[in-house]
């Protein structure tokens, strides 16, 4: 059958596809440490049904060749990080980073994700946990009776006990940086978990090496950009119709043949 | 049988052809990058014996259209786009330079900076790789810098200038990877002159409305040549029909 057809096939996945990551990044937009995902494509193999250069008849040179191409693929879904808006919510246990860092969680199977979600808890025991229950690391205990629960910008959490004006340090926060945080793999419920491609994680203490400051009492808002998003269904949208309109002018012109 | 039924077939395959280059660059209005295929046709006259009656059509592809695409802002830092003509470098799958205006890098994880798409971003000396733990930044030279994160000095210590080139419009053709090549082969000398944007990326420059003309104008070419293979029919009919002894 045509080429056609397959080709805008293809075109037709791929505004699907950015269509996808754009409802994605906009049922996203008010989920905290959110990194908004941009869809990258490419053209597909061409086919050289005649090479440039071949001899034809009269014993001349063509001077140009015959190509077709097979149409386009989504290749990647990147990821932008940059920051998100802070939002001052005033709870001690809402932790902003401000840089490049991540906070990391201890996971159920020993090993460790990656989020930039501060909204943490303290579980019946007194460890903080992220949202899941998961627990941070390396993990911190805050015991039953502690009041005025405070972090530095570097990470050191301290809290007083009542009848001892001194503070009690109960740990510091560590912060993850890498060298490519493109390649992280997203698992859902806000984190992400290293890859060959992001490179091996830089751990080390908050406001060093651009690890980032811990705002305490803010949030990290999602990254998306609401306008952007939208300017972009409009466009998938209508990139989707007109492939769909070069499907129907094959389908008429394979009608037009059959009716011979 | 009438030779013209064979002139209005070949016309309507290679109407056909046509119609997926078209489909082609509708495909390809997500791609960055991107630059559309022309199309056009070129006569085959039959030469031979007796009058030279006949002239058989075949689809042919003259090259691509190196028109500006848009640059659309992506507040990306990583991304980057050319304003003007000319090409930035890759190392293609076969491990040859090859060119692109697919700008953007993303870092692997040894800190060699490649295309969305994985291929190796050239600078003046090959791929151009930034230590690890390392901030990347870029000039709009082209010129690849890299911060140091800790210690005392921080001052960006110079790692590699992407490759840019700007060999002449007619020069290069596409490729069967969609990478562009010197139509000379080999390799084009780096442009010391040209500038990048960053922060920004081309969006693909195929234009809509040319080519939604453009396939309802092929619909239309095909329909001819139906109307063509259907009146050869009817013409052989009506031979036939006199030629048949009615009893």
């Amino acid at each position: 059958m045509m080429r056609a057809l397959y080709i805008a096939k293809t075109g037709m996945d791929s505004s699907q596809f950015r269509l996808d990551v754009v409802s994605n990044n906009l049922a996203n937009v008010s989920t905290k440490g959110f990194k908004r995902g941009t869809a990258v494509f490419e053209d597909l193999y061409y086919q050289t049904l005649r090479q440039p250069g071949s001899q034809l008849p009269n014993g001349a040179n063509l001077p140009t060749g015959l190509q077709v191409g097979t149409g386009s693929a989504p290749v990647a879904t990147a990821r932008i990080h940059t920051e998100g808006d802070l939002l001052p919510t005033g709870q001690s246990l809402d932790w902003a980073i401000v840089g490049d860092g991540f906070f990391r969680i201890q996971m159920p199977d020993g090993t460790t994700g990656y989020t930039r979600n501060g909204e943490f808890k303290r579980n019946s025991n007194g460890d903080i946990v992220n949202p899941q229950g998961l627990q941070l690391n390396p993990n911190v205990n805050i015991p039953a009776n502690a009041t005025d629960l405070s972090v530095s910008q570097s990470g050191v959490i301290q809290y007083k006990v009542p009848g001892n004006p001194a503070p009690q340090t109960a740990g510091n926060i560590q912060l993850t940086t890498f060298i490519n945080p493109q390649g992280l793999q997203s698992i859902g419920d806000n984190l992400y978990l290293q890859t060959a491609a992001s490179g091996d994680p830089q751990d080390g203490d908050p406001a060093t090496d651009n690890r980032g400051l811990i705002r305490q009492g803010f949030l990290e808002n999602s990254n998306v950009n609401v306008t952007e998003e939208l300017v972009n269904m409009i466009t998938a949208q209508r990139a989707f119709e007109m492939n769909s309109k070069a499907i129907t002018t094959c389908d008429q012109m394979l009608q037009r043949l059959t009716q011979l | 049988m009438d030779r013209m039924l064979f002139l209005a077939m070949t016309g309507a395959k290679h109407v056909e052809w046509q119609q997926a280059t078209t489909a082609n660059n509708l495909a390809n209005v997500n791609t960055n990058g991107f630059k559309a295929d022309l199309v056009s046709f070129r006569a085959l006259p039959v030469v031979g014996d007796g009058a030279p009656t006949r002239t058989y059509v075949v689809d042919n592809t003259i090259g691509h259209d190196m028109r500006q695409g848009s640059l659309q802002a992506t507040g990306n830092e990583s991304d980057f786009a050319l304003g003007g003509p000319g090409f930035f470098a890759v190392q293609g799958a076969n491990g040859q330079e090859a060119y692109t205006r697919d700008g953007g890098y993303v870092l692997d994880s040894t800190g060699m900076l490649r295309t969305r798409t994985g291929l190796p971003i050239l600078g003046d000396g090959g791929p151009i790789t930034v230590p690890l733990g390392t901030q990347v930044q870029l000039g709009s030279d082209g010129t690849v810098f890299s911060v140091p994160l800790s210690g005392a000095d921080r001052t960006p210590q110079q790692v590699g200038r992407i490759k840019m080139v700007n060999p002449g419009e007619r020069d290069t053709y596409k490729g069967e990877d969609g990478l562009f090549h010197l139509n000379a082969g080999g390799v084009a000398p780096a442009d010391e002159n040209m500038k990048m944007v960053t922060g920004m990326l081309e969006a693909s420059n195929v234009n809509a409305v040319d080519a939604l003309v453009q396939m309802i104008s092929h619909g239309r070419h095909f329909d001819l040549n139906m109307k063509m293979i259907q009146t050869a029919d009817q013409n052989d009919q009506r031979a036939t029909q006199i030629l048949a002894v009615n009893g």
